[in-house]
């Protein structure tokens, strides 16, 4: 009985998911036109230094983007990978 | 067909109380199993939607942001290298940028200062480009000519600021006060708060200021014959690679980045080959593992013992096959399920708290967002067939060698 | 009813600690009659018993269940036979702890698939006629010694069977209890059921409904018991 109220409480959720993420497309449309408008390259996810603000703009003799699996100076840069053109997944 | 429904529901029934029997150890294990899966669906909803999420607001990222490197470094940008750029065949625009970063040491955060592109209505005077129009040097005469940038009815004019939410979370500031900050001449700019970018967009602005051109220069001391970098577009679309390349072998100096590389640094975010990710990952199969293991290895004396009493009242190998089934089958789903739903309400409703120490790092300024939730049905699917299956194998696994235990042992054990 | 030809079982063959419980037992178990296994403990009373109620193989010989021989069905048919025709009361009431004595009564019957209403039924009517109405719901762990032995009794029965195996049943009763086990024997009997018991209890084997009394000693049938 309660698998059965689990499996829809999940198929509840998904709903949500499907019209949240509808609902939401006015706020994904909002965010994307103000990276348009003021010209945006980043998420702003992780703000202590200036090679984890701007991910894609940081430069490539930067000290985590040695390896991907370094777990370097901060955290977040474990979660990220380099930029580099050759990688690709 | 009735017959056989019926049985299965007897046997879940005596399945379901012989689990409760041994509530401890049982819902200790279903807590366990419940918590891996949850981890596992957390870093999966949680990755694919700001995967998605990046794919989709990034997509309006410049088509080619140029850089230049000097030693190593991204340094300012001459502004004759706009000139040089505009002049490649097949540029279709050429704006500068002008931001940089500042640390604010009374909260110890890193802030991003920019200056918004003018709006594009405000000087349709100077023609699609809006590039070079502070090369007069004397920035003010310009500014008080047209309004620079508005935000939601908020004019964005010298002395003034716009700054992103989580600037004024962390200050505790809003509209209409100000905020003082030193130039690079020792000077005290004292500016104000005209407005405030939304709370919904703080995914990409949380940490943003804005500031007129003029006020960015004399904060940092940027002369005005230098840009921080530089973003073109490109006529055909086609063509952003060629003409990255152009740039690059015309400006020795020059960094290209194009679009694809920044969509492509956000989707390789968070990878499972990340290195956090990689210890969540192993640390969650490895419990798993174990606990598999564990079950695979054998059964107690008092699950022998019953399966004995079992067989002796008239139950065949197969009906104890089918209850261990439906024993196995009935922690993982609930395991399943369980995890899976509060992954969703952790990643989608608290914005995932728990990932928040790990994700904010050393920085003070973390931007408060929720997530859309997209969900990757596949994800899902594998996530079922890697917790429900083997889960429910390994616990009917041992019960093969139930075949061998003789009814008649029922008749042997003492005690009881 | 059952016929037994020369059988014999031996434990761990091949090994040291080879042991044989029974040697060569041939033994005839009239239908609708109350036969009691005596002997010391260790004559291979229970072992005897298992074999004759299709819960293990003997190592040698056969056995007949109503002109069948039961010896070399495969195990799922002995399965069916086990369920459908007998009914164990074993030496410890070998209940399953932690679900009621409803559950537990109703146990042997779940592979059948039968219909809810009418098992449920059934397992309420066999425990009223032991008086155990009221323990239905309880959990089997807060049962008295004589309860217990009741319940299994009342589990024994919920198939229906035609032959009730009981071994040694009297082992945790008083004397009270005891007679009133033997009672319900006596109603087994007027209902055409055949009966196995073995004991070394006088109470059992001296009591007068007994048809017939087998005397084992170290697995064999001794014929002129002293
Ligand atoms: N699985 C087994 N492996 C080895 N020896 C066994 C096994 N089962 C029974 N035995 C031995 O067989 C002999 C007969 O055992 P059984 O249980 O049939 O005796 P019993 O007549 O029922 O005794 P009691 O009156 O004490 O219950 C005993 O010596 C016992 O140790
Ligand atoms: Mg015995």
């Amino acid at each position: 009985m309660t698998l059965l109220s689990g499996i829809v409480l999940l198929g509840l959720l998904m709903l949500h998911a499907f019209t949240s993420s509808q609902g939401q497309e006015a706020n994904l449309l909002h965010k994307a036109a103000l990276v348009k408008q003021l010209r945006l390259t980043d998420l702003c996810l992780f703000t202590e230094a200036r090679y984890t603000r701007h991910l894609s703009q940081a430069d490539l003799n930067t000290a985590f983007q040695d390896h991907p699996l370094s777990m370097e100076h901060f955290p977040s840069g474990s979660f990220t990978q380099p930029n580099l053109p050759g990688i690709t997944r | 067909m009735n017959v056989w429904i019926e049985k299965q529901r007897y046997i879940i029934d005596f399945t379901i109380s012989s689990l409760m029997r041994r509530k401890v150890k049982n819902i200790g294990l279903l807590v366990l199993y419940t918590l891996i899966v949850f981890i596992l669906a957390s870093t999966m909803f949680f990755t694919y939607a700001i995967k998605r999420e990046a794919a989709f607001i990034l997509e309006g990222s410049p088509e080619i942001v140029v850089q230049n490197l000097v030693a190593g470094r991204h340094d300012l940008l001459p502004v004759s290298y706009l000139e040089e750029i505009k002049s490649i065949r097949g540029v279709a625009n050429v704006e500068s940028r002008l931001w940089g970063y500042f640390y604010d040491s009374l909260v110890g955060a890193n802030y991003t200062l920019m200056t918004p592109p003018q709006n594009q209505d405000s000087h349709k005077n100077q023609g699609k480009t809006t590039v070079v129009e502070n090369d007069n040097g004397d920035p003010h005469a310009n500014h008080e000519a047209h309004a620079l940038f508005e935000y939601e009815g908020a004019l964005l004019e010298s002395g003034t600021l716009i700054i992103g939410n989580g600037v004024a979370r962390m200050r505790g500031i809003g509209k209409d006060d100000y905020m003082p900050f030193m130039a690079a001449d020792g000077q005290i700019m004292n500016m104000k708060i005209v407005g405030k970018l939304s709370s919904v967009s703080e995914l990409v602005s949380s940490d943003l200021i804005l500031m007129s051109e003029a006020d960015l220069r004399k904060l940092f001391g940027i002369s005005p014959d230098k840009v921080t970098d530089a973003i073109v577009t490109v006529r055909n679309p086609s063509e952003i690679q060629t003409v990255a390349g152009k740039i690059k072998k015309r400006i020795h100096s020059a960094r290209p980045i194009i679009r694809d590389e920044i969509l492509r640094t956000y989707s390789s975010i968070f990878n499972w080959r990340g290195g956090m990710m990689i210890v969540i990952f192993s640390a969650a199969v490895l419990a798993f593992v174990i606990f598999a293991w564990d079950k695979a290895s054998g059964l107690s004396a008092g699950e022998r013992q019953e399966i004995g009493i079992l067989k002796a009242v008239g139950w065949e190998t197969g009906d104890v096959i089918q209850m261990k089934f439906w024993e196995g089958a009935i922690v993982s789903l609930s395991a399943f399920l369980g995890g899976v739903i509060l992954a969703y309400i952790h990643v989608f409703f608290t914005g995932s708290a728990i990932f928040e120490p790990a994700l904010e790092g050393w920085s003070n300024l973390y931007p408060n967002f929720t997530l859309t939730p997209f969900i990757n049905a596949e994800q899902l699917t594998t996530l079922f067939f890697l917790t429900v299956i083997p889960y429910t194998v390994a616990t009917i696994v041992p019960t093969w060698r139930a075949a061998t235990i003789d009814p008649d042992s029922a008749m042997r054990h003492t005690g009881g | 009813m059952i016929e037994l030809m020369n059988v014999r079982k031996v434990f761990n063959a091949g090994k040291p600690s080879e042991f044989s419980a029974v040697n060569g037992v041939s033994l005839h178990i009239p239908e609708n009659k109350v036969t009691v296994l005596k002997g010391p403990s260790g004559s291979g009373k229970t072992t005897l018993l298992s074999i004759v109620g299709c819960m293990s193989r003997p190592s040698a010989g056969r056995v007949k269940l109503k002109e069948r021989e039961i010896t070399s069905l495969p195990e799922r048919f002995l399965t069916d036979i086990r369920r459908s025709t007998f009914g164990f009361i074993f030496q410890q009431p070998n209940l399953i702890k932690g679900i009621t004595v409803l559950e537990n009564v109703m146990l042997p019957a779940y592979p059948l698939g039968e219909k809810r209403s009418h098992l449920k039924a059934r397992a309420h009517r066999g425990l009223s006629e032991l008086s155990l109405t009221g323990k239905a719901a309880s959990k089997v762990e807060w049962l008295s010694g004589g309860e217990a032995q009741r319940v299994s009794i009342v589990r024994a029965l919920i198939n229906n069977p035609s032959i009730i195996i009981a071994d040694e049943p009297t082992a945790h009763l008083d004397t009270k209890l005891s007679y009133r086990f033997m009672e319900i024997v006596e109603k087994f009997k007027a209902e055409g059921k055949t009966v196995i018991i073995t004991s070394h209890d006088p109470l059992v084997y001296e009591s007068k409904m007994i048809d017939k009394v087998v005397n084992l000693r170290d697995g064999k049938i001794e014929e002129n018991p002293t």
